[in-house]
């Protein structure tokens, strides 16, 4: 039975929701002192574990705000929740740009979410600091767009390349390729089956597998039936589990030299002290590694301030991957408005092409399409690891840059079943 | 034509007119691209109704509608040029085709086993596309549309009348199919399939034509998704999201007229878009939930059954 009192309830709630836009648009039209950031970030979704990356902005903007804001004016961020779907990015870069009257606005995460605001940006002329998306720009060719990431130029075919130059280096002939049905893993795994070609490696196994995929026992004894010198992964948090998991099981032939390449999840604090040892001997992307060949003061000091926050908030207390690299977002477009004096987009751009910024993760110089001039994708290996305690990770030793060379920060341990063993 | 049909006709064209020249009072691009969102939902909200709020199949397997018609206007006008409103016939042909054929292997079951078995539908065109290269695979395919017409204030109040004009054709054909002898034998199918077979109402052929109108429906509303978001991947498309809402939406509104998904999508597709630049989607989330639920127990027949039940219930 309907009372009256419950009807007048549903009444409210729908008239509510349809007063809302008015409540919305008179919050729109108010000019604020302060500089507006906008971005998107996945608080909830697929790509939640992101979410660490709203840390570094908020440090970025405190200590602006703290030393005297941006052309005297204090630093804002509104922040708007994507939910991981590239549905609604249009919506929000919209509310962002319309709506909240954004002055300078950050991308969503990842290629998949960057590329419906491709081009809503280039028709409005924006300038935008792209957060992680692989390639985002080859095809829109926006000059106000530039990353945030150190993925260097052709970042398509080349964001892998340093695993297939350590496999080189140890004469690997064979090659297996491994990849989730899912976006960034298949472009690594296309990028990397080109990398491999154009070295004259022989693809000995390429197939994917359906994203929910937990069992790869059938899948690893195909692959060391196909006996490959080097196995080329592209996986999320986890499958990387699971086909680690997989390994201690079923193992691979001694003839592999080395595994691993575009594993998302060793990145991260959680899968790293819940594998533990298990890991050693992985070679695998990533962009910073506490070893001493990129500690500097600045990114010591970064650290300091975003692990009792993490830890406070749940989300992953190491922070290599995400965080920093939001941290350098902010810190680009400060140097732009800063270099350019002023809002104006088309200056600030202008200025970012001809000037290399000095960020906590070192100097970034772009090309014509924002890329980083230098690719600076690291290959780590990880190295005598032992139990599961995750302060062994903030040490040095444990994460060991193999390439880039000039950052290089230790030897390569190979053939990988020896690696393991280490 | 009857009194109500053209006070119908009459709301339709008022309604495309608004819409056409809703660019010259609303200068915020905010609200286009919300909007877009919000006519989204009524189509796909619509389209679900046909099947299961006429029918009483519930269909689980809209987004698998929703994303053929995205792809299927994406590969068009990336492979061969053929723009939108050729893409989006296209779609309408591809969802309907595809509609029979669900139809045809599934219909014989009932209830929850239809409902799983077209769920079924949207894992395995997710898995067919994530394994075609020419698809664009896990990867997904870009699409720069062209730019909008002269006309159009800009590309977001194009897209916002372009799905204006795709939810008033789908809403006449769900009141047509409601007030027309198909509405009559579906309504029959829905309360008894036994005893409508036994008094000559074809059910098989109803049936097939509910999902065929109603894949045709959910097709459209995928088809111009590509040229709005600019980018097309198998995830997104093929959400369960989708077809949640689809089901939702005619459930607050009312399944058994055409008004009850139209009310639903526009008071739940406006509340979350709302939500989403508000407060955290995971409270978003969790509202949907809430009203959800306090519909399913307070008002089982949607907003519309509950209207009704009131006006029965006031004394004259």
């Amino acid at each position: 039975m309907i009372t009256r009192r419950n009807f007048n309830r549903l009444a409210a709630v729908a008239a509510s929701s349809i007063a809302m836009p008015s409540v919305l648009a008179g919050r729109a039209f108010g000019q604020d002192t302060p500089i507006r950031f906008g971005a998107s970030i996945s608080l909830t979704g697929a790509l939640s574990g992101t979410k660490n990356g709203q840390i570094g902005y908020e440090l970025w903007r405190d200590d602006v705000n703290a030393s005297g804001g941006l052309l005297g004016r204090q630093v804002e961020l509104v922040l708007l929740d994507d939910q991981s779907s590239a549905s609604n990015i249009p919506a929000i870069y919209s509310a962002l740009a319309d709506v909240e009257k954004c002055d300078v606005l950050f991308g969503p995460y990842g290629a998949s979410l960057t590329a419906p605001v491709m081009p809503f940006i280039k028709q409005r002329d924006l300038f935008m600091i792209g957060m992680f998306p692989l390639a985002a720009n080859e095809k829109a060719r926006h000059d106000k767009f530039f990353h945030s990431a150190a993925w260097g130029p052709n970042s398509g075919t080349d964001w892998a390349r340093g695993f297939f130059d350590l496999a080189k280096s140890v004469g690997v002939k064979r090659v297996a390729i491994l990849a989730n049905d899912l976006e960034f893993s298949k472009n690594a795994a296309v990028g990397g089956a080109k990398v491999a070609e154009e070295y004259s490696m022989e693809i000995v196994f390429n197939q994917s597998y359906p994203p929910n995929t937990s069992d790869f026992s059938s899948i690893l004894r195909n692959i060391s039936a196909a006996n490959p010198d080097a196995v080329f992964v592209g996986s999320y948090p986890a499958d990387s589990t699971a086909i680690i998991h997989g390994i201690r099981e079923i193992g691979l032939p001694d003839s592999v030299q080395i595994f691993g390449g575009a594993m998302i999840g060793p990145q991260y604090g959680s899968l790293l002290s819940s594998l533990g040892p298990e890991l050693n001997g992985v070679v695998n992307s990533h962009l910073f590694a506490p070893e001493p060949t990129m500690q500097t003061p600045e990114i010591k000091k970064f650290f300091d301030r975003y692990v009792p926050i993490a830890e406070k908030q749940g989300v992953d207390p190491l922070g290599y991957y995400v965080p920093p690299f939001y941290y350098v977002a902010g810190q680009l477009a400060a140097a732009a408005i800063t270099g350019a004096g002023s809002l104006d987009q088309a200056a600030m751009a202008a200025w970012l092409h001809g000037n290399t910024v000095e960020t906590i993760v070192g100097p970034a110089a772009f090309n014509d399409i924002g890329d980083w001039t230098k690719r600076r994708v690291l290959m780590v290996q990880i190295q005598n690891v032992k139990g599961n305690d995750l302060a062994q990770f903030r040490e040095p030793g444990h994460q060991v840059i193999l390439d880039p060379p000039e950052l290089k920060s230790g030897e390569f341990i190979h053939p990988y079943n020896k690696a393991r063993a280490s | 034509m009857t009194r109500d049909s053209k006070i119908f006709l009459i709301a339709a064209v008022a309604v495309l007119l608004a819409g056409l020249l809703a660019p010259h009072v609303l200068k915020n691009p905010f609200y286009f691209f919300a909007g877009y969102v919000i006519l989204q939902y009524v189509v796909i909200a619509t389209g679900w109704n046909i099947l299961g709020g006429y029918a009483g199949y519930i269909n689980f397997g809209a987004a698998g509608f929703f994303g053929a018609g995205a792809y299927a206007s994406a590969f068009l006008f990336n492979t061969f040029g053929i723009p939108l409103l050729g893409g989006l016939v296209a779609a309408c042909l591809i969802g309907a085709l595809l509609g029979v054929l669900m139809g045809y292997l599934t219909l014989r079951i009932q209830g929850v086993y239809f409902a799983i078995a077209t769920l079924g539908l949207v894992i395995i065109l997710e898995t067919i596309i994530h394994n075609i290269p020419a698809l664009g695979g896990a990867r997904g395919i870009v699409v720069y549309g062209p730019p909008p017409p002269a006309w159009a204030a800009g590309p977001s109040q194009y897209m916002f009348f372009l799905m204006l004009l795709i939810a008033v054709a789908s809403v006449s054909l769900a009141r047509w199919m409601q007030i027309s002898w198909v509405g009559r034998g579906l309504r029959a199918v829905r309360a008894s399939e036994n005893a409508a077979e036994c008094s000559g109402v074809p059910t098989l052929r109803l049936k097939l034509l509910a999902c065929a109108a109603s894949g045709a429906v959910l097709a459209a509303a995928g088809a111009p998704y590509p040229f709005y978001t600019s980018f097309v991947e198998p995830v997104t498309v093929f959400s369960l999201l989708i077809g949640l809402n689809a089901i939702a939406m005619p459930l607050i509104g009312g399944t058994r007229t055409w008004l009850g998904p139209v009310i639903g999508a526009l008071l739940m597709a406006s509340t979350q878009q709302i939500a989403t630049i508000t407060i955290s989607s995971e409270l978003n989330i969790l509202f949907v939930g809430i009203v959800l639920i306090a519909f399913v127990a307070l008002a089982p027949n949607g907003i519309l059954g509950l209207v009704a039940r009131r006006s029965r219930e006031t004394p004259r």
